[in-house]
């Protein structure tokens, strides 16, 4: 299937332009709620969230009896938020420390999890089938409501983002200061934690308990290595996430048997390994190309004061010495001899070298800076 | 009691022991993470290992698996010195990630591979009794029980022979390195051990429900001891207490045995966390409204030093003047009579001799600021204890 024929099919396919839509907007507001939790350090409360989920999906169903996606999605909320503040009781209260209580809250709300889940499935009512999607997540199974639930969401996300902006990017970077502030850091504290759950909750009919994380962390981990001011990066994840979500659905719509999730955690991986190398202030690639270029500058620098203390030793100070004095030392290449060549700092004269003015009014300053530099 | 259900008690016990004690180590090194990372990202390497051996339970997919949990491991070690991103974003990264790659592996060859995404997840005790290992034609038990068998073996042994080092490794990196014991090996060594008995128990109880057995019963048997060696037996015995109750809950209620362990494993969690003697919830809170009181007590005394004249000293104007309640100026109150610290006169409060003797040390305290005073304190007059 080519690219146009596909763009084609988006817009025409039911089920198609749901998807993608439902991805980018899932994409969108996972991103931008993703960015708190990454600044927060807050990265692996997502993991633990969408696990402890679970329980409340299978006790919603139990009481309910119903399919209806957004009456477990409701169970699933109650139940991530008492997972998350359990969470917290047992970091602030005892002295388990907070991945101990976020293993301990992801495993213990799962497994109880899967243990209601096997229970209704021996249940007589034979209209259980489906609850196993929550696990992994299955994206053909979005509806149009489902997608205008979550552009709704989003929307009230983004309204209250907009509204509390200052409150929250204070909080993020100064919680103390907040406080004296006169700030109630434990209202905003809430809001935000509250935003990140119902997050995680709406994805977790498209990407699943497991994955659930990735989509959340992803997107804000890589824009954060292109910028260093918050809105930007809210705005720079939320674009990943949505793109991810895009290029993930066309990616496994493509093909046969691939399921529409772990292909959206990929393409956002993806997102991140060029963002970790390519990002041009953080990025690994041009910080090593920063450290190869620092590392010349200083061997630069030694050949040249190697130089000026020779030359410091005779009245003319561009007496001509051999370039072969120069070769017990380690700092002297051919190519840094050119470089002084090229820069006038010294001349060259067929095996001989001598500094020239400039080079010497350099090289001096140079020992000065040096010299200040180190008192 | 069948001999099939003897048997997956024993699997279950043995998985529950095998966990524990990594998992007590990993929880006392805040690690407990980094399992559950290693719990989903085994699964690209169990699907290579299956491709090649075509058998859950040979030791070839073992090694491979195990090996991805130290690629992991790696992976988030290296992610984390970049500084790009913080430890806890490297893991939540690092894991989603190969574990797509692991269902992406299975969904793509789905034909040939007789491998379920929520059977390496979830797994299914109740079938391990079935999948037996014949060895020249005799029945010697099922293959899982000798698998996770002969990993606690090896993690026993180890434990025995290692204990000191980890000990020290745990609680002081750097003692144990200045010591000669390479903290990295250790530090590697415990996480190869995690990673095998991952995927060792995957089988039974599900990767996920692996991490619950690990790092539940250390955090409960954390509760209730700051002894290692009692850590870890009490990690054991609620393992074990969880395998064997999590098997009759699932029997009763016809549902998934792992997560009725795990169900059991959470009760008995909440349990302690609520009623443990010294950090549990109720104690904590207790002891918080105590030295609450105590401070409140401090300051009344302090106040009472601090004014000769009588109308600072009536009764009535202490709620007004330090802004107390009504209760909580009768606790106060009240303490301070019964520890004898004042006397009462027509409603004018005054200091006794002990309580005059009591407040200069408290003053003495607050301006020299030494720990060790106020214990010392606390046992000269205090308080609560009649």
């Amino acid at each position: 299937m080519d690219i146009t024929e596909y763009i084609k099919l988006v817009f025409t396919d039911y089920t198609l332009r749901t998807i993608t839509l439902g991805t980018a907007v899932l994409g969108a507001v996972t991103g931008m709620l993703g960015s708190f939790a990454v600044l927060r350090k807050q990265s692996l409360l997502g993991d633990a969230i969408s696990h402890a989920a679970l329980p409340g999906i299978a006790i919603a169903f139990l009481i309910t009896g119903a399919k209806d996606s957004n009456i477990l999605l409701l169970g699933a909320l109650v139940s991530g938020l008492i997972g998350t503040f359990w969470i917290r009781g047992i970091i602030s209260k005892t002295h388990l420390k907070s991945d101990t209580a976020l293993g301990l809250i992801l495993s213990l709300f799962f497994g109880f999890g899967m243990l209601l889940l096997t229970f209704i499935q021996k249940q007589p009512n034979a209209n259980q089938a489906g609850l196993d999607k929550y696990l992994f997540g299955q994206a053909a199974t979005l509806l149009e409501r489902d997608v205008w639930m979550m552009t709704i969401v989003t929307g009230i996300c983004l309204f209250v983002l907009l509204l509390f902006w200052k409150e929250f990017k204070i909080l993020l970077f100064d919680a103390d200061y907040t406080k004296t502030l006169g700030f109630n850091t434990k209202f905003i504290d809430i809001l935000i934690t509250t935003f990140i759950v119902l997050a995680i909750v709406l994805g977790l009919q498209t990407v699943g308990v497991v994955l659930m994380s990735a989509i959340l962390l992803a997107p804000a981990a890589a824009a954060r290595q292109w910028t260093n001011s918050l809105g930007v990066m809210v705005f720079l994840a939320a674009i990943f996430g949505a793109f991810s979500g895009v290029f993930g659905t066309a990616i496994s719509a493509s093909q046969n048997n691939l399921s529409t999730g772990p292909v959206i955690v990929i393409v956002a991986g993806i997102f991140v390994l060029v963002s970790f190398i390519f990002s041009p202030s953080r990025g690994l690639l041009f910080k090593q190309i920063r450290f190869i270029k620092n590392r010349r500058d200083l061997q630069l620098h030694k050949t040249l004061s190697f130089m000026f203390r020779i030359a410091e030793t005779h009245e003319n100070i561009s007496h001509p010495h051999t370039i072969k004095i120069l070769n017990n030392f380690q700092g002297f290449t051919r190519g840094t001899l050119q470089k002084l060549v090229r820069k006038n700092y010294v001349k060259l004269d067929g095996k001989n070298w001598s500094l020239t003015e400039e080079g010497f009014k350099t090289a001096s300053n140079l020992y000065n800076q040096q010299s200040e530099n180190n008192e | 009691m069948s001999s099939a259900q003897i048997e997956i008690q024993l699997i279950a016990i043995i998985v529950a022991i095998a966990c524990a004690i990594p998992g007590t180590f990993l929880v006392l090194r805040k690690m407990a993470m980094i399992s559950d990372a290693i719990s989903h990202s085994i699964l690209p390497g169990i699907v290579i290992g299956f491709f090649i051996t075509q058998d859950l339970n040979s030791p070839l997919l073992i090694l491979l698996a195990a090996l991805t949990g130290i690629i992991t491991v790696v992976l988030v070690e290296y992610i984390q010195k970049t500084g790009l991103v913080k430890e806890d974003t490297a893991i939540g990264l690092v894991f989603p990630i190969l574990f797509s790659i692991g269902v992406i592996m299975i969904a793509k060859n789905a034909n040939d591979v007789h491998l379920d995404v929520d059977a390496v997840l979830l797994g299914e005790l109740a079938f391990a009794p079935f999948d037996r290992l014949i060895v020249s034609g005799v029945d010697i038990g099922p293959k899982s029980l000798w698998v996770i068998g002969s990993i606690l073996i090896i993690t026993v042994g180890l434990l025995f022979a290692f204990f000191k080092e980890l000990k020290v490794s745990t609680f002081d990196a750097g003692l144990a390195a200045s010591l000669g014991f390479s903290p990295a090996v250790i530090h590697y060594g415990l996480m190869t051990v995690s990673s095998v008995t991952t995927v060792g128990a995957f089988d039974a109880v599900g990767a996920i429900l692996v991490v619950a057995l690990m790092i539940s019963p250390a955090a409960t048997a954390y509760l209730l001891t700051n002894e290692l060696k009692r850590m870890l037996i009490y990690a054991i015995c609620f393992g074990v207490f969880g395998a064997i109750s999590g098997y009759w809950l699932a029997h009763w209620l016809d549902a998934s045995i792992a997560g009725s362990i795990t169900t059991m494993l959470g009760l008995l969690f909440l349990v302690v966390y609520l009623f443990a003697p010294n950090k549990g919830i109720i104690a904590v809170m207790y002891r918080e409204k105590q030295q609450r009181t105590e401070v409140s007590l401090l300051t009344f005394l302090l106040h009472l030093k601090n004014h000769t004249e009588d109308s600072e000293r009536h009764v009535n104007h202490l709620n007004e003047h330090i802004n107390w309640q009504k209760v909580r100026s009768k606790t106060v109150l009240d303490l301070a009579l019964k520890n004898n610290m004042i006397q009462i006169d027509k409603n004018i409060v005054s200091l006794t001799e002990k309580g005059e003797a009591f407040t200069s040390q408290a003053i003495d305290y607050i301006i020299t600021n030494e720990d060790a005073q106020i214990e010392h304190m606390k046992n000269d007059f205090f308080l609560f204890r009649g």
